[in-house]
């Protein structure tokens, strides 16, 4: 990408665009959550253009770089080699919210029966890892390379996306960073949607809801 | 790969543009949707406060209304009374928008109150009020009646575009 053809036209370098992809992503995601829920009350559609914008643009990205859905993590070679390294963390994180479930109810600690909406985690999953590591981390990498610095940024950015709800935001930190870190050695998407569906899916039913507050984040949270 | 014609940099400041549009869009639609004009006034009788209210944006809507006095909430209604100098002053193209809040069981003395108008929006989410007129000043007499307490001559601005 360095005769790209944005930096010979524009005062712009390759690391400087990749970055500026990442925080346009971003811009996209909070504008959803904290421009459109207060701003257009009784009219949440709204929150779907700066998601469609923002899906529009990475998609967009991809075909302007040239990066093949395969080179993303929408593939299955390496399905395997990513379960296994996934299997650990996840169940350490699946455990760890079963307890802090149990913790915050004390004796009155029972998993709440699964609900009809719920089916729609691995999709929503699969489309935030796709977002997260498919896009941002890939971009961050070209930033400022590989290594713990990206799964840092990348698990900050999940954090951030989560705030202010302080519990999801603590968990997602933790989660993007595993989630990161095995996607620069197993890139695949469909295995870390599982995960985080898996996650997901403990703390919905496990978490007391006066604690994770419905899940909701951004300035829904404070509905 | 064939490069599509136009450049990534040209289309995120065009993404930076369309969001800024939509959310000074939404802003702005946002607050003339909370924040409606309503034209009004409260003023003491010996009884009561008294008064009327339209929203300059829906005239035919009957306006709820609430009383402060002291800045403590007192009791609140909706402005559905024969209020003719509305029409007169071309506020509505009906007088049904006057108000009587009866003042009783109050503490001798001087009190200051505010009449707000309360406006429903985003299907309920948000509520606000707004003042309507200005604050009025009066006194409780010993015999329970209402004294107004501002200065005669000097009509409140709202008084004065309602005689006008």
């Amino acid at each position: 990408m360095t005769d790209h053809q944005d930096s010979r036209s524009l005062p712009v370098t390759d690391k400087g665009l990749a970055l500026w992809e990442v925080v346009t992503v971003i811009t996209s995601c909070l504008i959803g959550e904290w421009a459109v829920v207060p701003f257009a009350a009784g009219r949440g559609f709204l929150t779907a253009i700066p998601i469609l914008l923002a899906i529009g643009f990475m998609i967009f990205s991809h075909w302007y770089r040239g990066e093949s859905l395969r080179a993303i993590g929408f593939r299955v070679d390496n399905f395997v080699a990513a379960v296994w390294i996934l299997i650990l963390p996840t169940l350490g994180a699946v455990i760890v919210i079963l307890a802090l479930g149990w913790a915050l109810s004390g004796s009155a600690f029972v998993l709440r029966p699964f609900r009809s909406h719920l089916f729609l985690l691995p999709l929503w999953a699969l489309v935030q890892q796709y977002a997260l590591q498919g896009f941002i981390n890939r971009r961050l990498q070209l930033a400022i390379g590989g290594g713990f610095k990206v799964t840092l940024l990348v698990g900050l950015l999940f954090g951030l996306l989560h705030l202010p709800n302080p519990l999801l935001a603590l968990l997602t930190f933790m989660g993007g960073l595993i989630w990161a870190g095995v996607y620069q050695r197993q890139p695949n998407l469909l295995a870390l949607g599982i995960s985080q569906a898996l996650a997901s899916l403990t703390l919905a039913v496990a978490i007391p809801p006066s604690v994770i507050n419905g899940l909701r984040v951004g300035f829904r949270y404070f509905n | 790969m064939k490069k599509p014609s136009i450049s990534l940099v040209h289309l995120l400041i065009a993404k930076s543009i369309i969001e800024t549009l939509f959310v000074s869009t939404l802003v702005v639609v946002s607050f003339l949707d909370v924040f409606p004009h309503f034209h009004g006034l409260g003023e003491v009788t010996t009884q009561a406060v008294s008064g009327w209210a339209v929203n300059s944006r829906n005239p035919a809507e009957r306006v709820e209304v609430q009383l402060f006095v002291d800045d403590k909430f007192v009791t609140r209604t909706v402005a559905n009374q024969s209020r003719p100098q509305v029409v007169t002053g071309g506020w509505a193209t009906d007088e049904w928008h006057g108000f009587t809040i009866p003042v009783s069981a109050m503490e001798l003395g001087n009190h200051e109150a505010r009449v707000y108008a309360l406006h429903n929006s985003g299907r309920g989410a948000r509520k606000t009020l707004q003042l309507l007129g200005h604050a009025v000043r009066f006194e409780v007499n010993a015999d329970g009646t209402l004294k107004s307490l501002d200065p005669p001559g000097e009509p409140s601005p709202s008084a004065v575009r309602e005689k006008e």
